[in-house]
């Protein structure tokens, strides 16, 4: 039996007349890497923050170790790391000051960060760059800083909001291992990102939101099962007259049209008569966009 | 108990942080702080000091070295309540960071508050080093109360600082402050010339404005003049009302912003 953790029964967050979150729910039980799925503006980010205690609940319920967040006790609020969206880290100071300073806000020792700063510098790969200035450190280099500082507690539960967005192939990869790491170690992460490659590989679940409000939430794998059966195939418009569908699930995507199907076979010989289809395995990305719709977001 | 508690370790913490960052600069800051009320003796003291022989019964360098005490600690710890404190919360959002862990935005802004005013009467201090070796202090027994005062109105000035960065959209919105309370506080309350100068409206205006209560209790402690206790128990009781009502607003306002 696993124990819910983090529970949203209807939560609801409006900033002026703006619904930024109407109407969440969803449970995150202890152990398990769940990933916060949606585009730009669907709401992410607010649940993140209200969930840190960071933002107030506007409406519904929210708890976090069966307390609403600003409730938390010191000793509970220990338990709890985030990395924010944003690098904030302090870019006057040192980077293990940084780390020193945020374990000292939550009354870790001297003694035990003497132990703790070098290991998770370590873990992160940023020995060498344990006495340089924030700001003389690259990008990728800041937001693993981020990810040790918000590890400093050594918290059962950590938040990562788009933990490797705008990041070269190495650091994700790098991430990507340190946080399955984390995920071995028996810690409850709950993550938002924009690439679904990385969501496949890490999350156990999904939660995909859009306009503030739960669209499906389930394993990767079933939700492929869900909505986009086994394999994609893209037809070009101009070859549509004489590709027989078979009545496939199909969505316009403009200049082409997709297939959903759960066996390629029956169309191997056709895919093959016309140069400008072609196929591949159905991926989150599918679900993803056929869920949230492929028009852009904030007036992009 | 766990509240106290738990203040202190953030206090320390912050006062730490601030103080990291500010020793990096201290060339900078202890030449300013030195160098400006310098400035202001010499340029007074020539100035206004060939024409003025005496003013409120002191000679004028003694009348106007209090007087640049407060400025220097007035100036300070407004600016470190303002441009200082609204980097921290806008610009470098380390606020939001120490906020992600247990620390709670009262004992934040508690903790600035105890930064801003060390470092006001840091300045305030220099400024008292640079005054006696002009000749500008003339009794040196009573000097161990500026301490405390000098505390109590830094920690006034910080509160009143940070209800301006409470409201301020960005550093532009400073310049209101700057205009509208830092500059009255340096011109209507005492540092130059006695208040009593100015018609009786202006004296209304500088009787509410916190610098005014704090130069009346400090001139008497460097001038020698006598000492009106139960005036400067009075002087002392508004700045601790002041301090405790801009704090609350400030906090107030601070918590709207950062969490509705």
């Amino acid at each position: 039996m696993t124990q819910t953790i983090i529970s949203a029964k209807g939560l609801q967050k409006t900033f002026g007349t703006f619904k930024a979150v109407r109407g969440l729910d969803f449970d995150i039980e202890a152990g398990t890497c769940v990933g916060l799925l949606g585009p730009n503006g669907a709401g992410k980010t607010t649940t993140m923050r209200m969930l840190m205690g960071l933002s107030g609940i506007t409406g519904g319920e929210l708890t976090v170790l069966g307390k609403t967040p600003e409730d938390l006790t010191r000793t509970e609020k220990s338990q709890i790391g985030l990395v924010p969206q944003m690098d904030n880290l302090d870019t006057d100071v040192s980077v293990t000051e940084n780390l020193e300073i945020y374990g000292r806000f939550y009354d870790v020792s001297w003694e035990e960060l003497a132990v703790r700063v070098p290991q998770l510098l370590d873990f992160m790969q940023l020995s060498d760059k344990a006495h340089a200035r924030v700001n003389q450190l690259s990008g990728g280099m800041k937001r693993r800083l981020v990810i040790a500082r918000a590890l400093i507690s050594n918290p059962d539960i950590v938040f990562l909001d788009e933990p490797t967005t705008g990041l070269d192939p190495q650091v994700r990869v790098l991430i990507w291992k340190q946080i399955l790491s984390l995920k071995a170690q028996g810690k409850t992460l709950l993550l938002t990102t924009h690439y679904m490659d990385e969501a496949q590989r890490l999350c156990d679940r999904i939660i995909i939101i859009d306009e503030g409000q739960v669209l499906d939430d389930d394993t990767p794998k079933n939700l492929i099962k869900k909505h986009v059966s086994g394999h994609v195939v893209e037809v070009p418009k101009a070859e549509l007259s004489t590709f027989k569908t078979y009545d496939a699930d199909s969505e316009d995507i403009g200049n082409a049209v997709l297939l959903y199907v759960d066996k390629i076979e029956p169309y191997a010989a056709q895919i093959k008569n016309h140069p400008g289809t072609f196929y591949r395995p159905a991926n989150l990305e599918d679900v993803f966009l056929r869920l949230t719709g492929r028009s852009l977001r904030e007036g992009a | 108990m766990n509240e106290l508690r738990d203040f202190i370790l953030v206090a320390k913490t912050i006062l730490r942080r601030n103080f990291l960052v500010n020793y990096s600069n201290k060339w900078t800051t202890l030449a300013n702080n030195l160098g400006n009320p310098i400035l202001f003796l010499f340029a007074f003291g020539y100035g206004l000091g060939a024409i003025i022989d005496e003013m409120g019964d002191v000679p004028y360098i003694a009348f106007v070295v209090p007087g640049m005490i407060a400025y220097a600690t007035m100036f300070t710890s407004s600016f470190e309540a303002t441009i200082g404190a609204f980097s921290r919360f806008q610009f470098l959002r380390t606020w939001d960071a120490a906020l992600a862990t247990p620390v709670r935005l009262h004992q934040l802004l508690m903790a600035e508050i105890v930064w801003g005013a060390l470092k006001g009467v840091f300045a305030g201090f220099c400024v008292l080093l640079v005054g006696a070796a002009v000749g500008g202090i003339v009794i040196f027994s009573k000097l161990w109360l500026l301490l405390p005062i000098c505390l109590l109105a830094s920690a006034c000035f910080m509160a009143c600082g940070l209800v301006a960065t409470a409201y301020a959209r960005w550093y532009d919105s400073f310049s209101y402050f700057f205009t509208f309370w830092v500059s009255p506080m340096f011109m209507f309350c005492g540092v130059f010339f006695s208040v009593d100068r100015f018609p009786e409206w202006l004296q209304w205006v500088s009787f509410f404005l916190p610098m005014t209560p704090f130069i009346g209790m400090i001139r008497p402690l460097t001038t020698g003049l006598p000492i009106d206790w139960s005036l400067m128990a009075i002087q002392g009781f508004y700045l601790v009302a002041l301090t405790v009502f801009a704090f609350w607003v400030a906090h107030r306002k601070i918590k709207k912003r950062m969490f509705d």
